[in-house]
């Protein structure tokens, strides 16, 4: 989560460059990072009870969301280099 | 005692859903602290990831008085790229492991590992030739 505060702060380094596009990667960023900040209680608690009962589910959708985010961005951050 | 009893102090199977189906079929559910393992390693390499992607950003932002604009957006094009990749190929690659511990199989080899080399040792020589050319 402080990784991608972190590059979303880097990215507004961007934004005297490469103007306002620079917005939406900051914001997918800052999204993820704000989605992971809201659902870490819960998934702590899950985790802890998973490992109390020995049963736990491999939480797939965070997993996929997260490397999805990582794929966007750095798609993201391509094009605004090529393009921008 | 069949295969099919479960002793009385079983936990009781949780239905999972339809993605988990769909992408992590058959098996049984390894132990929690194998799949939490899993998932920490799969952190591990978004960071790795994230990391990459804040270098190209850094690149492109901060060495336009340091390095030509080819090498400059190349470079950039190249972390950019790897962190990209880096990010996709941590998934598959925890869906790989996911699956070998549910089916009890040997786990599989890390093939971004190889890929981050590669691409690192890229980076580096681009970097060497062309202070060295300068």
């Amino acid at each position: 989560m402080l990784a991608l505060v972190t590059v979303s702060a880097i990215f507004l380094r961007w934004l005297p460059q490469h103007g306002l596009p620079i917005l939406l990667l900051f914001t997918v960023s800052a999204a993820t990072a704000a989605g992971i900040y809201f659902t870490q209680r819960r998934r702590y608690r899950v985790s802890s009870h998973g490992i109390r009962k020995e049963m736990h589910d491999a939480d797939i959708t965070a997993v996929l969301w997260t490397a999805f985010a990582g794929v966007m961005l750095g798609a993201l951050g391509i094009g605004v280099v090529l393009i921008g | 005692m069949t295969n099919r009893e479960q002793p009385a102090n079983a936990p009781e199977p949780t239905s999972r859903g339809k993605i988990a189906e769909r992408l992590l079929p058959g098996g049984e559910e390894p132990d929690p602290r194998f799949t939490l393992a899993n998932e920490r390693t799969f952190l591990a390499w978004i960071r790795t990831s994230l990391a990459l992607l804040a270098g190209g950003i850094a690149i492109e932002a901060f060495t336009s008085d340091l390095f030509l604009e080819p090498v400059r957006k190349g470079l950039a094009v190249v972390l950019l790229l790897l962190g990209m990749l880096l990010s996709a190929g941590s998934a598959v690659r925890w869906l790989r492991v996911e699956r070998s511990m549910r089916n009890k199989a040997p786990l599989p080899l890390p093939l971004i590992v190889p890929l981050l080399a590669a691409a690192g040792a890229l980076a580096a020589a681009v970097v060497l030739i062309f202070i060295l050319w300068r």
